[in-house]
């Protein structure tokens, strides 16, 4: 358990926090973005940048104030931004999530409202689909122009298991009741599920929820009323969610398995799981993982609906979208203002297109067909676009502060730790500014 | 004694006095090193130990989420993370996991570490592969661990007889065994390694005498060997109490912490503060109650098992 590396390493973790310290207090100060005369953009890390890479080349050749690429590998990213956004080191235009990720930037006074840009160019909002250009606004005011794809969390399953088992997708939750039943008897896993990773889990407390409750409880809880999570339709939720666990479901082990290193993907595409609940970039991480499975036997199908439900059956949740934020202190907001503009431009939807992610301009209906899967692509953005809500993730609805907790408990509920009422009183726990 | 330290040369002392000289009257005149020998090392300890601790100890007392500048709060953050259940927990299973790696560790690496000091057939050969996993980083043995104990895929898959449903990572025991064994398989050579060195300096002399006198294997080890050991089983048991309470990287990879809280440690709850909740007063807090807690249990340490005065075992031999 030992070894003299550790001790010098937590010296160094100590050396980091304090240069963070007194880099943010010259930041500060001094204050305002780089001062090279260019625009630094910073994304997270991933496939994606290739777009990106592409979207700054044309708007380089046009634009006098020069924009440059700055990527943070995706599990360092958040830790980074936060560490340099107050410094002169910040970038001016930068990858955010939606509100709940937004608002500490806000209440600190980094962020630029796009309210004038949009005054300039209405188009910068009446191009995006108002449910998810509307996850990007704080206490009024628009803080993020839509960028990359929208990313709802569907019902993924293995055709051929359900063949097997003589089931059919299912589309109410008697259906998914009975679907498991049949799956166990016929010795699968009937759900995969990456609970050691304690955000998959989350999925299934935030849909039925939605559907049980509606969009309106989450909303209330999220705005500081904290009776909202002991309300009767709260509590039917989590017996419900308690009922499936107990009938099998997600079999026994789900706490040791993982998403991120790919072990409950590998459960359905290997045809030892039925069905798997996951963001839609489950498409593409199967027909990386499984490509021959992806193109045969992944099947999809949206969240199944629940009888006496308040919620529509069309809601969704998920991820609406990630926004390109702008800094208040950038010297360049003209510059600033013209990049922006890419994000609903034709070339800009059909390179996210290309890479398997479904953009959220009024334009990418024309491009569905030149999609990675055009049959994905149509399902999604149907999806998307009759949905009379998007429910952004929990996680990222709440402050950051609120994610370990909140992540916890929901692994303890479902593993039997917490019983309803402690999950409650967890979730009344969590701090909501 | 004094052949047997006269027999290396001083590392460090002034040209002049360093001449070698007839045994005996050499270490009186060797020059005791300046203090300029030790300025480069307590300028870097002031720079990288010091002062980030002190910059710790006032964040400690603010509010800063990363973002803007940080708030002076008082001592909020301190009463928070003292009343805090998850923080007293975590306390608990430092101590748990650092004792269980001493408790595991040194036995084992004692035996093997005589093993390795002897002159069996192979031994060599079994000996380097033995010490691969002290090769490899933190990170790389726990992610090899998280694969190989996947409860579908990996090796709980085949032995169900020993595992059950291999739901290793989803209960308190396991999930606490799981970091114990990786870390007696990562760390258990580097002990050994300090025991080999050790086991390989006893003087025979000791053994041939203990054979005259008709001792066998059992007293020659109990009698001669383990006193013998007795400065290194300090060292070693030092260095593992050092690194069990600073237990990081497995936890982060292994477990995250789970289930539910039941495998946070300090280490980890500091971390989950800071770069989680980005919550960097309360995890300075934290940080800073497990310096003085290291540095209490040290003294103890040191103090009980007598590391301050240390002597030498060689007496009587020479």
């Amino acid at each position: 358990m030992t070894i003299r590396a550790r001790l010098p390493r937590l010296i160094a973790g100590g050396v980091t926090l304090g240069l963070t310290l007194s880099l943010s207090a010259c930041g500060s100060e001094s204050g305002g973005s780089s001062n090279d005369g260019k625009i630094h953009v910073l994304v997270y890390g991933d496939a994606t940048n290739k777009v990106e890479k592409q979207i700054i080349e044309t708007f380089n050749k046009t634009s006098d104030v020069k924009a440059v690429l700055d990527t943070i590998p995706g599990a360092d990213y958040q830790q980074k931004l936060q560490t340099i956004i107050s410094t002169p080191q910040a970038p001016d235009v930068f990858f955010n999530w939606g509100a709940g990720s937004i608002q500490p930037f806000v209440k600190a006074d980094l962020l630029m409202p796009l309210d004038d840009f949009i005054k300039d160019d209405p188009g910068l909002k009446d191009n995006f689909l108002p449910s998810v250009f509307n996850s990007a606004v704080v206490d009024g005011k628009p803080y993020g122009i839509p960028m990359r794809g929208t990313q709802p969390v569907l019902l993924f399953h293995n055709s051929k298991v359900l063949a097997d088992a003589g089931v059919q997708p299912p589309k109410t939750w008697d259906e998914l009741l009975d679907a498991v039943k049949k799956l166990k008897a016929k010795g699968y896993t009937p759900i995969a599920l990456g609970a050691g990773d304690q955000w998959p889990t989350l999925m299934w407390f935030e849909y039925l929820y939605d559907r049980i409750a509606g969009p309106e409880l989450f909303q209330k809880a999220l705005s500081g009323d904290k009776s909202a999570w002991e309300a009767p339709e709260s509590k039917k939720a989590l017996s419900m969610l308690k009922q499936l666990a107990d009938a099998g479901a997600f079999g026994t082990n789900f706490d040791s398995v993982k998403y991120t290193n790919g072990a409950s993907v590998a459960l359905v595409s290997r045809g030892k799981a039925g069905f798997e609940l996951m963001g839609s970039w489950y498409y593409s991480q199967q027909q990386q993982d499984a490509k021959e499975f992806a193109e045969k036997d992944l099947g999809y199908t949206t969240f199944p609906t629940i009888d006496g439900g308040k919620g529509d059956p069309n809601d969704i949740v998920g991820n609406t979208n990630n926004f390109y934020s702008v800094l208040k202190k950038t010297k360049h907001p003209e510059a600033v203002e013209k990049f922006l503009k890419l994000m609903y431009s034709d070339e800009f939807v059909k390179a996210q297109m290309a890479v398997g992610n479904l953009t959220t301009t009024a334009n990418t209906e024309k491009f569905l067909d030149t999609a990675a899967s055009p049959e994905y692509a149509h399902f999604q953005y149907d999806v998307v676009k009759k949905a009379p809500s998007f429910q952004l993730s929990w996680d990222q609805a709440y402050p950051q502060s609120a994610s370990t907790p909140m992540h916890q408990a929901v692994q303890q509920f479902l593993n039997g730790q917490l019983d309803a009422d402690g999950f409650i009183k967890a979730m009344q726990a969590l701090p909501n500014e | 004694m004094t052949t047997q330290m006269t027999s290396t040369p001083p590392a460090a002392g002034n040209g002049k006095t360093a001449r070698r000289r007839p045994d005996g009257s050499y270490v009186a005149q060797v020059g005791r090193p300046g203090f300029a020998w030790a300025l480069p090392a307590t300028f870097f300890f002031a720079v990288f130990a010091i002062a980030p601790l002190i910059m710790v100890a006032v964040l400690s007392f603010m509010s800063w989420n990363g973002l803007g500048s940080p708030q002076w709060v008082g001592t909020d953050n301190w009463s928070r993370v003292l009343d805090d259940p998850v923080m007293i927990k975590s306390i608990w299973l430092t101590l748990l996991v650092t004792v269980l790696g001493v408790a595991i560790q040194t036995p084992l690496s004692i035996l093997l570490g005589v093993w390795a000091a002897g002159q069996q057939r192979n031994r060599a050969v079994l000996s380097v592969i033995y010490f691969i996993p002290l090769l490899l980083s933190s990170t790389a043995v726990s992610v090899l661990w998280r694969a190989l104990l996947d409860p579908n895929f990996g090796i709980p898959a085949q032995a169900t007889w020993l595992f059950g449903d291999g739901n290793l990572f989803g209960k308190q025991a396991s999930a606490i065994g799981v970091l114990a064994f990786v870390a007696t398989w990562q760390f258990t050579p580097f002990h050994t390694l300090i025991y080999q060195g050790a086991a390989r300096a006893i003087p025979s002399v000791l053994y041939q005498a203990a054979e005259i006198d008709g001792a066998g294997r059992y007293r020659k080890f109990f009698h001669i060997t383990l006193p013998q050991l007795r400065n290194s089983i300090v060292t070693s048991m030092i260095l593992m109490i050092v690194g069990g309470l600073t237990t990081f990287e497995t936890v982060l990879i292994l477990t995250q912490g789970g289930p539910g809280t039941d495998t946070t440690i300090s280490a980890y709850y500091m971390y989950q503060k800071a770069f989680k909740s980005f919550d960097f007063g309360a995890a300075a807090a934290i940080a800073l109650a497990l310096v003085v807690a290291a540095t209490i249990i040290s003294l103890i340490v040191v103090r009980v098992s007598g590391y301050d005065k240390m002597r030498g075992t060689m007496e009587g031999l020479s």
